[in-house]
């Protein structure tokens, strides 16, 4: 599904990743950590193809993000989704309106997103709260509808840069459930988080990186 | 498919609502911008028409000597009558060439008022008909009557012909100039204002391309809205050109010769041309933001 090969990613002249060699399999749960700094939202945006990489190349489906055209980039897009450590949701939206930006993209008929989106947003529990702003949500409710907005279009990929980070431990619990449901529907989940108190208990691949390079492998 | 079209156009109805103010402000001056080229071709066109019937016939104003007796009136008369092709269509005595002067001048012939004498002279208007056939010449006609007793001066239709095209070329020229830098100002203005919205959805545009929206769904929405500021422009230009016709047409115009002259609108064409301009601009001046900010 993901595959890295002597993958380099340079911000002038900071190294952010050096020859990454890594395999995501079809329907896996894959945890990034590392400390801040590490290199683990550089790697998930160059999945996302929001970078191109300075050296190496990246699969995703067999398609080689460097030979893409800027047209089928953004058509890939549409079967990966990102769940932003910012959430990017945008204010002058309602819940509804935020999460169904991500079909409307598509072409797809009104009353297909409008149903859609209103099963997704049941799904993440936010079905009472369509109408409501983003900065009337509390950081749990929005994180929920930056997930709504990544899942929405049933993605192949599912890419979540430090999904709890402004969270406490009970939303926590209930945003990584919730991201558990999603893996088992079939979807690679590949999570990006520097919380060591997140991976605890987890029984899923950890990639640690460590100044940019793969630390450890570990299953 | 439809269900997409809807969503562009909401889209840029609704870019147009959240910066109304910057809309209208480049509406108005979109407006302004096409007013006076309208105001220009509607001017220019009616130059043309007016040229044009000149063209087509020779009249004459045959101005009298104050104090010309019936006798040597009579005289000129008949001399008129006797040329070919000569029709009298009218005798204008001072007071009535007075009147019309006022009727022309409008609220602003009260400086007539002061005048201790009449000093316009009575002048016979005459017309030539079959003047295609070569075998009226006006100079030689002129010449004869400015050489009968009683008679100040001979006036014809070609002189101002000939004096109206070169002016007509110089506005011609003139307008070509003007209506190069409204164009240009109107396609600056469009640009801006489309930036400006384009920046002020800066944020939804950044997410909309990451959950993977074409580069063009991103645009077009931005490229309509230049349409419909392009169409509503055009549109409103052409409605206020036309009541100020309206209002201007309700007067007779004596501009130059012995008779008023119809003062009509816009044509058809120039109608469509105005409007089609304006609709290109808006789409040449999106295009040219959407390719700054989208390429930049």
């Amino acid at each position: 599904m993901i595959q890295l090969f002597h993958l380099s990613k340079k911000f002038g002249p900071n190294i952010a990743l050096h020859n990454i060699d890594l395999r995501i399999g079809k329907g896996e749960f894959v945890f990034v950590t590392g400390p801040s700094g590490a290199g683990k939202t550089t790697l998930l945006r160059l999945i996302f193809g929001a970078e191109k990489p300075a050296t190496g190349h990246i699969l995703i489906n067999a398609v080689n993000l460097n030979r893409i055209s800027r047209p089928k980039l953004d058509l890939l897009r549409r079967k990966i989704g990102f769940v932003f450590q910012d959430f990017k949701l945008l204010s002058n939206k309602t819940v509804f309106e935020n999460v169904a930006i991500a079909l409307e993209v598509t072409g797809l008929r009104p009353k297909f997103v409008k149903k859609k989106t209103h099963q997704t947003l049941r799904l993440v529990g936010l079905a009472e709260k369509e109408k409501a702003y983003p900065l009337s949500l509390s950081g749990g409710e929005q994180q929920r509808v930056a997930i709504a907005r990544a899942i929405v279009k049933d993605p192949l990929i599912l890419l979540a840069d430090e999904p709890t980070g402004n969270l406490d431990p009970g939303l926590t619990r209930e945003i990584m459930a919730l991201f558990r449901s999603i893996h088992q529907r079939g979807t690679t989940v590949v999570i990006a988080t520097h919380s060591r108190e997140l991976l605890k208990g987890m029984e899923s691949r950890t990639v640690v990186l460590n100044q940019g390079r793969i630390f450890e492998d570990r299953c | 498919m439809i269900g997409l079209r809807f969503y562009f156009l909401r889209q840029a109805l609704m870019n147009m609502r959240r910066n109304l103010t910057v809309h209208i402000l480049s509406l108005g001056t979109i407006v302004a911008s096409l007013l006076i080229l309208g105001a220009f071709l509607l001017l220019f066109g009616n130059l043309n028409n007016w040229l044009r019937q000149w063209g087509s016939s020779l009249s004459m104003s045959v101005y009298l000597k104050d104090g010309t007796s019936a006798y040597k009136r009579d005289k000129i008369d008949s001399f008129i009558r006797g040329l070919p092709g000569a029709q009298i269509r009218r005798f204008v005595t001072k007071e009535e060439a007075l009147e019309e002067l006022k009727a022309a001048l409008g609220e602003e012939a009260a400086f007539l008022e002061s005048l201790t004498h009449n000093p316009l002279p009575a002048s016979y208007e005459v017309v030539f008909e079959n003047t295609g056939h070569g075998d009226i010449h006006p100079e030689k006609i002129k010449a004869q009557l400015a050489a009968l007793d009683g008679v100040e001066d001979v006036q014809h239709s070609r002189e101002w012909l000939k004096r109206a095209e070169g002016f007509l070329d110089i506005v011609r020229l003139i307008g070509y100039i003007i209506a190069g830098l409204l164009c240009l100002c109107v396609v600056f203005i469009i640009t801006n204002t489309i930036k400006l919205t384009i920046y002020s959805r800066r944020d939804e545009i950044e997410i909309l391309k990451l959950v993977g929206a074409t580069d063009w769904f991103v645009k077009l929405p931005f490229l309509l809205e230049g349409m419909i500021q392009g169409i509503l422009g055009g549109g409103t230009a052409l409605l206020t050109l036309f009541l100020g016709y309206l209002a201007i047409s309700r007067n007779h115009i004596y501009l130059i010769g012995p008779a008023p002259l119809r003062f009509v609108f816009l044509p058809g064409e120039y109608m469509v041309l105005l409007f089609s301009l304006s609709l290109a601009l808006g789409i040449i001046g999106s295009f040219i933001a959407i390719g700054r900010f989208f390429d930049g």
